[in-house]
């Protein structure tokens, strides 16, 4: 009779909490769809999920015998199939639920998307929904698409530092693009060292250029202190025998553009640097350089900007983490 | 040429005072060798000289006018109010010239450049590598050394056959049948300068204002500085000095230079007992970036600027981005890659205008043209062209515009500068 008690009790409240956790769950869920990224959200999120894993564990054990009735029936098979279905249609996200992706303003932001013809590579990047790049790179004739060149496209600020990496190489491809290497090793480092000395910028440019949120150039908070930044593409044929190229192009917020073409800048070439620290260094072309240059025939930037609205220009808030913080 | 005396002379002097006083230091040439004029009348000038080529103001363009115009066989005189050559390099501190390059190579040479390379050789110093892409539009400029420059560019007007004349600046100018009449005073001198051509590097075109021809001016013009260093001790060409803005610094006449000094100054004074920091070094004069730009036979447009439009009659290329200084400071707005504009003659010529050229950050452009076009490399370009114009001016007695383009070129070739490719020649 007191173990009889007990054990309804225990099942009560294992079947209170496990709903009371999945509500938690569910709106927070909710929250992290539609709201930007929160730290607080996506930690009580996670959290809670643990601990609701851990219930419904208890719950099944509970209820062990009545589940145990659903094995016989032919829904269980039905449900299983089409959680199945459901979730592998989720993970390819198909053009619809890519849609359907992009209204969140948490995840839309993150969804950069690149796509590969032979004609061309584009690269799309969404910071924020007021502020969408594309990045359209019309191949050149000395680009082949059953051996595409290895490519990197990243964002630095005035003072020459990485400060968001959007497209990455696949890592056996590194090596064959030592500038972006070596920007995104400098800010890696410098952004390490910034960490250890909590909130001092050590980037010793004037202090717009010392932030490592990307979202203080793309979408700066003030349109009297507009951060100018660049996009750079690195680009390398692995087996033409001739270096990578470099092309960038600047974009000024307060001169806002909707099409820019990116300019070649440049080749990297490793200085003659003291000790193990490398340092690399944009030359100009020249004649060593043949099929490289046909690698792309044109780059062009396109932005589509809204202006946000102007009680979030005042109050500072298109900052906020739309971005991932990185 | 009837000046009253001979350079040699005061060359003769020196020498003879170098050889009376081995190991006991120079002793300074007087400058007795201009005969005084006879008169105690106190409107007679005391000393009277007669030149093919005045130049006034030995800042950035003025030295490298004089020297050209020596070296191209006219007599010249060259006028500085302060000290030293040099201007804002030396006087003002920023002595960081550039553009030499663009796009990975030398666009400007010749005498300016002869000048810097010799600087930083002596200094020990280093040079950019022009093969490579700056990072920031200014990495490619030259580190020198100000107070070596100062004195190789003295020395290099000697080797010239130019005269300097420190301390002095014209009252007046009027027209003669054969050039210009400038009656110049410095303290204790009164001095009237009979040229056939007046090469204004005055920075602001203050000769040309004095003539009556026409000057554009902003309402709002860019901010001097005042450079200085605090607690650590200046090395120069190594390290770069610190600046401090002066909001509505004016190079127009000695009242609004002193107010900008005095401003300059204070600031400084009172940033030293804020930082209880000690103050290793002071530039004796606040740096101009704006002032007066003449109006001139043609206006050098940011259109023109930032296409690099070749003109028919360009004599020098110019590089930097458009680099307007501001209230709210800096934006620079580098040119596109390849593009590297050009300075036409006529800019450099005062519209209307017989027997005068200017040099220098005053040259006919509209504002946007003038922040790129007003740096030193560049505006030693000008110099070098001006003061080839006005030497063939003086020499076929005709006028800058007169000269024909093809020995202005050859002059310039001759002494190394990069012209650029033109359909005209
Ligand atoms: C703070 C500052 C930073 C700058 N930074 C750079 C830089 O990094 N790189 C760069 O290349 N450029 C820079 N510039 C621009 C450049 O230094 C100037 O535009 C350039 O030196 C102007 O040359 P100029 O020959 O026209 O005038 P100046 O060099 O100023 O020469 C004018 C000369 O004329 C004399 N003078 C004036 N009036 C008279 C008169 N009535 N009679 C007799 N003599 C007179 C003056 O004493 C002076 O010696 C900077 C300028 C400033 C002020």
């Amino acid at each position: 009779m007191k173990k009889a008690n007990l054990g309804s009790l225990r099942r009560r409240f294992t079947s209170l909490l496990t709903a009371l956790t999945f509500t938690v769950l569910a709106v927070t869920g909710v929250i992290a769809f539609v709201r930007p990224f929160s730290i607080h959200i996506i930690g009580l999120h996670a959290l809670i999920g643990f601990l609701f894993i851990a219930l419904v564990g208890v719950h099944v054990v509970n209820n062990i015998r009545p589940l145990k009735g659903y094995l016989h029936s032919r829904s269980v098979w039905v449900s299983l199939v089409i959680t199945l279905l459901l979730a592998i249609l989720f993970f390819r996200q198909p053009g619809p639920v890519k849609s359907i992706l992009g209204l969140s303003a948490n995840i839309g932001p993150a969804m950069d998307r690149f796509e590969l013809s032979d004609s061309e590579m584009t690269f799309h990047y969404t910071p924020a929904g007021s502020y969408k790049m594309k990045l359209t790179v019309k191949t050149g004739a000395a680009y082949r698409i059953d051996n595409p060149p290895a490519a990197a496209v990243w964002l630095e600020n005035q003072g020459g530092y990485h400060i968001k990496s959007l497209l990455v190489p696949e890592a056996a491809m590194i090596s064959r693009l030592p500038y972006w290497n070596f920007k995104r090793k400098g800010w890696e480092k410098a952004k390490r060292e910034a960490e250890k000395k909590a909130g001092v910028d050590i980037i010793s440019e004037a202090t717009p250029n010392g932030s490592f949120d990307p979202a203080d150039y793309i979408l700066p908070a003030s349109k009297d202190n507009p951060m100018p930044y660049q996009l750079l593409i690195e680009i390398d044929q692995p087996d033409d025998g001739q270096p990578s190229l470099v092309y960038s192009v600047e974009v000024d917020n307060s001169d806002p553009r909707a099409f820019q073409l990116l300019d070649l800048v440049g080749y990297p070439k490793r200085e003659n640097d003291s000790g193990d620290k490398e340092t690399w260094a944009l030359y100009y072309v020249d004649d060593q350089f043949s099929s490289a240059l046909e690698l792309i025939n044109s780059a062009l930037l396109t932005i589509e900007r809204q202006d946000p609205p102007d009680a979030q220009k005042k109050s500072g808030t298109p900052k906020s983490s739309a971005f991932q913080k990185l | 040429m009837t000046k009253k005396d001979n350079p040699t002379d005061r060359r003769d002097f020196l020498q003879q005072s170098i050889l009376g006083s081995a190991g006991a230091g120079l002793v300074i040439a007087s400058t007795s060798h201009v005969a005084a004029a006879a008169s105690t009348d106190s409107s007679e000038p005391e000393l009277i000289n007669e030149v093919d080529v005045l130049v006034v103001g030995g800042g950035t363009a003025g030295t490298i006018a004089a020297i050209q115009a020596g070296r191209a066989g006219a007599n010249t005189l060259l006028l500085e109010r302060n000290a030293q050559l040099g201007g804002t390099m030396t006087t003002g501190g920023v002595a960081f010239p550039g553009l030499f390059d663009a796009w990975g190579q030398q666009v400007i040479a010749g005498i300016g450049w002869e000048l810097v390379k010799e600087c930083v050789e002596l200094d020990g110093g280093e040079f950019p590598n022009f093969a490579k892409v700056p990072q920031r539009h200014w990495h490619n400029q030259v580190h020198i050394n100000q107070f070596l420059y100062a004195l190789l560019a003295e020395e290099k007007c000697e080797q010239a056959g130019v005269e300097i004349a420190y301390y002095e600046f014209p009252q007046s100018v009027e027209k003669t049948d054969t050039g210009w009449q400038v009656e110049c005073a410095g303290f204790g001198t009164r001095r009237r300068i009979l040229c056939k051509q007046i090469i204004d590097c005055t920075g602001g075109a203050e000769v040309v204002g004095l003539m009556g021809l026409d000057r554009l001016r902003e309402d709002e013009r860019q901010p001097g500085s005042f450079l200085f260093k605090m607690d650590t001790a200046h090395n120069p060409a190594e390290n770069q000095l610190h600046r401090l803005y002066v909001h509505g610094a004016d190079s127009t006449n000695s009242r609004t230079v002193t107010k900008a000094n005095l401003t300059g100054r204070k600031a400084i004074l009172a940033k030293v007992r804020n930082a209880k920091q000690r103050l290793m070094h002071l530039q004796p004069e606040t740096g101009f970036r704006e002032s007066y730009r003449i109006v001139g036979e043609i206006m050098i447009t940011v259109n023109d600027y930032t296409s690099g439009r070749v003109f028919d009659d360009a004599v020098a290329y110019a590089f930097y981005p458009v680099d307007l200084h501001t209230k709210s400071g800096v934006k620079p707005k580098p040119l596109k890659p390849g593009t590297v504009p050009t300075i036409p003659l006529r800019a450099l010529v005062p519209k209307g205008s017989q027997n005068v050229i200017v040099a220098g950050r005053c040259v006919c452009s509209d504002r946007l043209a003038n922040s790129g076009l007003r740096v030193q490399a560049s505006c030693m370009a000008m110099g070098q062209a001006a003061g080839a114009a006005a030497a063939l001016a003086a020499k076929t007695g005709s006028t800058p515009l007169q000269v024909p383009l093809a020995s202005i070129h050859g002059v310039l070739r001759e002494n190394a500068a990069i012209i650029p490719e033109t359909s005209a020649v």
